[in-house]
């Protein structure tokens, strides 16, 4: 049985500190007004910027999850899969917008 | 094979089938690199490739410098060692990416600026950016001898322990190696250029990609399937984050400082090779998804592709200890395992891979340094002396010689720069060391100077010199300065703090930023006050300062007579840089930090900005009398692309696998009445490489 600092604390710690410092530059970008969400392509990129902290969350939870015996090692490939396939349904929608727009 | 101490390393693995494989995939390489070489026309294109490819084209070509770098064997020695955590540092980037694509990236391509130091000088001062060409080309030329050192620990595997020559014993030794490989890398950069870097990475990036996939699934099919192999390694091999502060040599902690925070800020924002790419694109848009593109999926098949040797290494180590002994060479670990694994031949081409995504990483930092060089050193230097007098020749002509040279000279630096590495257990831990000690000046540097305004020309400075003694201090003595901040790691007195250092350092180097950016008032009226009695006080701050630096940098006196010393620094530098450097915080911040990005959009077009969606028009390209400039459309077409007169717009060959190698950046001139047909200059058609009756896509860009 490993200790809690090899299996669940350096994850804690990098999605905790990790995304403290994501949000500080999501807060900036929009203080700048760099990022503006009344242009559609930029609506997306906020899409793209949520779901790669949420696929990178989930990848190393998946796998610390099979490196643990809770899940078998397919379980991370199918998670995956999902969120692969919920990334593109988010990029036809906002692109879906955007061509109305147009 | 022979026994050091406990590390066992290995000599003359592979074939002659092997080497025949490699020397014909060098030969191919480097001939498909000289193809695309033709293509450089100036400066411009040397090192920036003339601002048109597309993000596919980037993505993949990153992939080679990005892989290359973060090397196959220093994550298989890790994997090896430590197992699937060695995905690590490849999966911790996308926090900034926020602060990078919609910060950095936009004022990068709308400043104009060319390198990194040049911003320094828009932003700060002339003096700000002469430090940070020092610092930065020492990361530079510091980074290509890590890149060395790893060739020359990959190929060195596979030579023999020496060979004969007109009788004579000659030893092959790592430094050899590395002054042969050397030679080999510098030669198509000098005569390619970035557009040449591009598509050779392009290339080895698809393939490296497949050699590193094969070999997993080679490796797999070898212990007899992927349940074998992930039942042999251990529970903590499966991992994919290490444990939180042990062993001294490879924890979470330490790795997440000097790689997450340090290393990531370091390679989006202050590695010059990668920017250029990124500059190399064709809008800061198609950048923004070379970047996401790049860090959300090929970074994470790409720690598979590097790492996945070291995992099979391991499993192969306990199922047969004499095949792989635990006490394997961690740096040999990579060549071993793909000899074991792969057949005569393919164990050739899986070797030539790897040296070659090593070499794309060296070339492209080649490059690099050698753009900092001509813009940074020589150009500054050169108005200089032409000061008055009148310049014979081309200008850009003279430059592409010079760059060429400086591509050879930068190569040699590198060379000399391994042996401030070599002495390291594994190349892992050098570049860590490396990543730690020389990236947080510049990354706290840029990353103020980006996102706060009140962060001035005594601030960056400061950071500069009293940041690197405060940083001089800690390497001197961690058990008292690093110490607190080691997160419970061990401190390992051959190496003390290789990754938390990155902590302390970015510490004291934000620190001293932060406290003379806020205390900038008080310097006034305190510079205001020594002003009233004089110039002598003023003058005499400047002695003061210089001791004050170097008592520090010649080790005098005790750690805490070094400490006040450097507080002192802290105080005296920002009077000198505020009397001396003049700055408008106004002017020197318009377009330069993320709050004011649209005025960099308005100084970039020269104009306001035409943010209306519009699309794409398919068009024929006609050469134009006279000397407009601009390029001319139709009506029909300007409505289609929402365009106006004067705005800016792209124009690329319609074959969107050319990547936008034949492409123009220009501006709409007054419309015409033929629809479907673009009005082009001779210069803009030889300029984007157009061919005759071939059509065009016209993307206004804004």
């Amino acid at each position: 049985m490993l200790p809690f600092e090899h299996t669940w604390l350096p994850f804690i710690y990098l999605y905790s500190l990790g995304g403290f410092l994501f949000l500080i530059g999501i807060w900036i970008i929009f203080r700048a007004k760099s990022i503006d969400l009344r242009r559609s392509h930029h609506r997306r990129w906020l899409f793209i910027l949520i779901f790669g902290y949420v696929w990178y969350f989930s990848i190393h939870a998946l796998l610390n999850l099979a490196a643990l015996d809770v899940i078998r090692p397919v379980v991370v490939l199918y998670g995956l899969a999902v969120e692969f396939i919920l990334f593109f349904v988010g990029m036809r929608i906002f692109r879906t917008k955007r061509m109305r727009e147009a | 094979m022979e026994a050091q101490s406990t590390i066992q390393t290995f000599h003359s693995i592979g074939t002659s089938t092997d080497w025949i494989v490699m020397v014909v995939y060098f030969i191919a390489v480097m001939l498909f690199g000289s193809y695309f070489g033709r293509y450089t026309r100036s400066t411009t294109d040397f090192f920036f490739g003339g601002r048109r490819f597309s993000w596919w084209l980037i993505t993949m070509s990153i992939v080679a410098t990005g892989v290359g770098s973060h090397s196959f064997v220093k994550y298989s020695a890790k994997g090896f060692e430590h197992g699937i955590s060695s995905t690590m540092t490849y999966m911790n980037d996308w926090f900034f990416l926020p602060f990078f694509i919609f910060g950095w990236l936009p004022i990068v391509v709308y400043s104009r600026i060319r390198s990194i130091p040049e911003y320094f000088e828009k932003r700060f001062s002339p003096s700000a950016r002469f430090l940070a060409t020092i610092l930065l080309l020492l990361y530079m030329i510091g980074y290509i001898g890590i890149g060395f050192l790893t060739l020359g620990k990959a190929i060195i595997p596979m030579l023999p322990e020496s060979f004969m020559l007109f009788g004579a014993t000659i030893p092959i030794t790592l430094m050899g190696a590395i002054i042969v490989i050397a030679i080999i890398t510098g030669i198509y950069i000098t005569f390619g250029g970035q557009t040449a870097v591009i598509f050779t990475d392009l290339l080895q990036g698809f393939i490296l990609l497949f050699a590193g996939l094969m070999l997993f699934a080679l490796g797999l099919a070898f212990l007899g399937g992927f349940d074998t192999f992930w039942n042999l390694l251990p529970i903590a091999w499966k991992l994919p984050l290490a444990d939180f502060n042990k062993p001294p040599d490879f924890n979470f902690v330490g790795i997440f400082w000097q790689d997450a925070i340090a290393g990531s800020i370091g390679f989006l924002f202050m590695n010059q090779g990668l920017l250029m790419r990124f500059m190399a694109c064709k809008s800061v848009d198609e950048g923004r998804k070379a970047a996401a593109i790049n860090i959300l999926f090929v970074l994470p098949i790409s720690a598979i592709v590097v790492g996945n040797a070291g995992w099979l290494g391991k499993a192969i180590s306990v199922v047969s200890p004499n095949l792989i002994p635990p006490n394997t060479s961690p740096d040999q670990i990579f060549v071993v395992v793909a000899n074991i694994v792969s057949h005569p031949g393919i164990f050739g081409f899986v070797m030539a891979a790897l040296t070659a995504a090593l070499m794309s990483t060296v070339d492209t930092l080649i490059n690099a340094t050698a753009a900092i060089f001509i813009n940074d050193v020589y150009r500054p230097v050169h108005r200089l002396i032409d000061k008055g007098k009148k310049i014979s020749g081309s200008r850009d002509k003279r430059e592409l010689l010079v760059a060429r040279y400086a591509s050879v000279g930068v190569t040699a630096l590198g060379v000399l720069a391994v042996l401030a590495f070599k002495n390291f257990p594994t190349v892992y831990e050098a570049h860590g060391f490396f990543h730690s000690t020389l990236t947080p000046p510049l990354v706290v540097a840029i990353f103020l100077g980006i996102f706060w305004k009140k962060f001035t020309p005594a601030a960056v400075i400061t950071t500069f010199v009293a940041g690197v003694g405060l940083m001089l201090l800690g390497a001197r003595y961690p058990g008292i300065f690093i110490a607190p901040f080691d997160h419970g790691i061990t401190m390992n007195p051959t190496h003390p703090y290789s990754y938390i250092r990155a902590l302390y350092n970015m510490l004291v180097c934000s620190g001293v930023g932060v406290v003379v950016g806020l205390t900038t008032s008080w310097q006034k009226r305190l510079v205001a006050y020594l002003l009233q009695k004089g110039k002598t006080p003023m003058k005499t701050l400047i002695p003061i300062s210089v001791i004050l630096f170097l008592i520090p940098l010649f080790n005098v006196g005790s750690s805490t007579l070094q400490f006040i010393d450097l507080m002192l620094l802290v105080v005296v530098l920002p009077l000198v840089v505020t009397h001396y450097v003049s700055y408008d915080e106004e002017k020197q911040t318009k377009g330069l930090i993320v709050d004011s990005i649209q005025e960099a959009r308005i100084r970039f077009k020269g104009g306001l900005p035409n943010d209306r969606e519009g699309d794409k028009a398919l068009v024929n390209w006609k050469l134009h009398e006279g000397s407009d400039m601009n390029v001319r459309f139709a009506r029909e077409d300007m409505e289609t692309m929402a365009a106006e007169t004067g705005d800016l717009v792209y124009l690329s060959d319609k074959r969107k696998w050319l990547g936008g190698l034949k492409s123009i950046h220009s501006r709409i001139g007054e419309p015409h009445d033929e629809p479907g047909i673009v009005y082009i200059t001779e210069e803009e058609m030889k300029n984007g490489l157009f061919v005759k009756n071939r059509i065009l896509e016209a993307e206004k860009e804004m």
